[in-house]
């Protein structure tokens, strides 16, 4: 695929409710599998199909995106031409000002133009999956519109009301995206089509509708302006077969690091065709002590492991004391349990330490969430945390 | 070199070069033997160590660290891969303008070809490099020792001293003197007389192989040896000698710390044995002196239910289903159930199958060991498993 045929809308203004976890950080930048962030999952994916220009929109708390993501080079995106460009975030309140609703739509038509490329995608990071835009593109290109959504077909377990759809006709095409709750659905679905949030559009065509947008009296953010496109011009509908996982609750996001120590989700969404790339730490290797105990877990580097492990995702440079128990946990970065200590259905945020003997316990189905940098070094009164 | 460049610069009123001797074993016919099949395709700083470094990394985090920011890479023995792994230097930090790493390799230019006959004899072929920085100082280093030191100290003493040489020495038992090039010192850690490997030494001050000369005083001896016919090859049988024979201030700077020169198979394999201990002198996991090494996005380690770790290394990209005791793992290795690995380094990209059993052996990069092959060493005579070599018995997909 030629150099520079696509340029890249990476917005992380997304919703969810993930209580602390996204207190200080947008969903973006969530640490997954132990060793990324969400937001590497589309940046792996536009530094694979050669794309020469990435816009990142930046969401309200923009430094942890803008500490992982520095030059862009881990993602080859430390160009002459292009690179990672950074948009600030254009606040709510600001909508109501004419002048500055025109200046959010120039962002993104100022970036597109300067790109020079035919093709833009544009995505979040909430979507966890492994997306071949060469694919894509040639889809799209043999596509009637100047507009291709993705989706994946899903059984209807896996879809809340607020998910979105695509409304799909029989010809492949898609008339409309609609959250479940909006549909009429008869309940006896086998497979709904998940929409992943992922466009891919006809730059000229892109740059018309925020023309438009500016144009127009009313404000309406970017995702808005394109369920309208579809809805006015219907898109050609792809479909993504490859790992998918929503992040946008705190059981789905504790669930989606579940189902990684399956070996077949870790292929599919690690070891595919499209490397996942992230920045990499220099830590040192793991060590693993004689007492240790690990079994069916995702460790990464930089960790010291006396006691036992399973069933857990663990991130880098954690420390897992003589006598600690942690299992089906999540356990971010620098964070270090003591002596005799039992983690259970837990998620230990960044740099989380707790004391000896305590027990750190949730459930499958409300996993308890530590905050981060939190210290505990009495018994939890759990009410304060499980809300999260 | 250094050409005040920010925060623990070292030499910040001249500038100071620092060249990075690796021919060491690769000239004079050793040709990297010792290291046997490890180094038939590569050269010696280029081999793994420790799970997810390479030799080289440990000298050049080292210099990075030490403030250094101009590093020339002598290399003349396979050269590929270890340029490749150290690129433009950015994975040390040692990208800056002006300044990086060069990799300087043999050439043919209009005065014939330029060959390194020598570890002297290759600064004197990379003369007029050196010469475009016009550094004050010169640091020669190995690629081939794994140490932490902080190279700005030794510079401190050889200003210090008003030295023209002097020789980082690390003083080892007067058993193990008697395998080194051993400096006897006045008592101002004046050099007075060099030995090679004395049957009857006369002080543990064994050489590192670490040098500072002053850059002019080098290249004088350098130049004129040549013009002269009777050229200066090696530092360690010529330059020293010559330097004590006209009485040039040569000093010794005495290090203390773990250090370890792994030219050979079983000393690679013993110090990454040592390496694997928590409580090694090393200290690799000291955040204020970290080794770096070039960057890989490779997904996290996925220890299977069958698994067993006891005082195992392992690293991002490994897939564990197998047991592994007291042993390395590096970078996307794969290890089948039913396998036992024990006290070994296995190289990255290595593929272990079902029901293999190590013990006692280094295992080469991208090597595979079929189901049930076995792969038997003993601590006097480590197994080795040569790069992307195929050995037992390996079942159809």
């Amino acid at each position: 695929m030629k150099k520079g045929e696509i340029a890249a809308i990476i917005d992380l203004n997304e919703d969810g409710a993930l209580g602390s976890l996204t207190a200080a950080r947008p969903i973006g930048t969530l640490p997954f599998a132990g060793r990324y962030r969400l937001i590497d999952f589309p940046l792996s994916a536009v530094a694979r199909a050669n794309v020469y220009s990435v816009g990142l929109f930046m969401p309200r708390s923009s430094r942890s995106v803008q500490d992982h993501v520095r030059s862009g080079e881990a993602w080859n995106l430390d160009l002459i031409q292009g690179g990672a460009f950074l948009f600030p975030y254009v606040a709510t309140r600001d909508y109501a000002n004419a002048e500055l609703r025109t200046r959010y739509y120039d962002n993104y038509s100022q970036f597109l133009r300067r790109s020079g490329a035919p093709y833009t995608v544009v995505m979040g990071a909430r979507n966890v999956a492994n997306i071949d835009l060469a694919a894509v593109l040639a889809y799209h290109k043999l596509g009637s519109s100047s507009i291709t959504a993705l989706y994946k077909n899903v059984t209807p377990n896996r879809v809340r009301a607020d998910d979105p759809l695509l409304t799909l006709s029989e010809l492949s095409t898609a008339s409309a995206v609609l959250n479940a709750s909006q549909q009429s659905l008869s309940g006896h679905e086998e497979k709904l089509p998940r929409f992943m949030e992922v466009y891919l559009l006809d730059t000229v065509y892109l740059l018309d509708l925020l023309d438009q947008a500016s144009a127009a009296g009313e404000f309406a953010r970017l995702p808005e302006l394109l369920r309208d496109a579809v809805l006015e011009q219907n898109a050609n509908a792809f479909e993504y077969t490859g790992y998918l996982a929503l992040i946008n609750a705190v059981d789905r996001y504790y669930q989606a690091n579940m189902r990684m120590l399956q070996e077949r989700n870790f292929q599919s969404l690690l070891y595919s065709s499209i490397p996942i790339l992230t920045k990499s730490k220099n830590e040192v290797p793991t060590f693993f002590a004689h007492e240790s105990k690990v079994s069916g877990s995702l460790l990464g580097t930089g960790g010291f492991i006396e006691g036992s492990v399973a069933r857990s995702v663990i991130s880098r440079n954690v420390t897992v004391h003589r006598g600690a128990v942690v299992e089906d946990s999540v356990v971010m970065q620098g964070s270090k349990i003591s002596n005799g200590s039992l983690v259970r259905h837990a998620i230990l945020d960044k740099g989380v330490v707790i004391g000896p003997n305590l027990v750190i316990e949730g459930t499958a189905e409300a996993p308890l969430v530590l905050s981060k940098n939190q210290t505990v070094f009495k018994p939890l009164d759990q009410e304060a945390n499980t809300h999260a | 070199m250094t050409g005040g460049t920010g925060g623990g610069s070292v030499a910040s009123e001249k500038r100071g070069l620092y060249g990075n001797r690796n021919v060491g074993d690769d000239l004079g016919g050793r040709s990297g033997t010792r290291l046997g099949k490890l180094t038939k395709s590569t050269a010696k700083p280029s081999v793994p160590f420790g799970g997810r470094y390479r030799i080289i990394d440990f000298t050049l985090s080292n210099l990075s660290n030490s403030g250094v920011d101009t590093v020339g890479v002598i290399t003349q023995y396979q050269p590929l891969e270890l340029n490749r792994h150290v690129q433009n230097g950015a994975s040390w930090g040692l990208n800056e303008r002006g300044a990086g790493v060069t990799i300087l390799q043999p050439y043919a230019s209009s005065e014939g070809e330029k060959f390194f006959e020598g570890t002297a004899h290759a600064i004197y072929q990379n003369i007029a490099y050196i010469d475009s920085y016009a550094p004050e100082y010169l640091l020669i280093l190995s690629g081939d020792h794994i140490y932490k030191m902080d190279y700005e100290q030794m510079l401190a003493q050889h200003k210090a001293k008003k030295a023209a040489l002097t020789v980082g020495v690390m003083p080892v038992s007067m058993d193990e003197a008697t395998r080194f090039g051993i400096m006897n010192t006045d008592d101002t850690e004046r050099i007075i007389e060099f030995e090679e490997k004395p049957a009857k030494p006369k002080s543990n001050l064994a050489s590192m192989g670490i040098y500072i000369f002053n850059w002019d005083t080098l290249r004088r001896y350098l130049t004129e040896s040549y013009a002269t016919g009777s050229g200066l090859e090696d530092f360690g049988k010529d330059v020293i000698p010559a330097y004590l024979a006209h009485n040039e201030p040569t000093y010794a700077y005495a290090f203390h710390g773990y250090w370890k020169d792994v030219g050979t198979i079983h000393s690679l394999w013993e110090a990454n044995m040592e390496f694997l201990s928590p409580h090694n002198s090393l200290n690799i996991a000291d955040r204020s002196w970290r080794i770096y090494s070039q960057a890989d996005a490779n997904p996290p380690l996925f220890v299977t239910t069958s698994a067993t770790l006891d005082r195992a290394m392992v690293v991002d990209g490994a897939f564990i289903a197998g047991t592994i005791i007291h042993s390395i793992i590096s970078r996307n290795v794969k290890v089948g159930e039913g396998a036992v690995i024990k006290d070994t380094m296995v190289m990255p990209d290595a593929v272990i199958g079902k029901n293999v059993h190590i013990d006692h052996a280094i295992i080469g990069e991208n090597a595979v060991v079929g189901d049930g092959g076995e792969v038997i060493g003993t601590e006097n005579e480590i197994a080795v498993v040569g790069y992307g070599e195929v050995v037992g018995r390996r079942e159809k997909e």
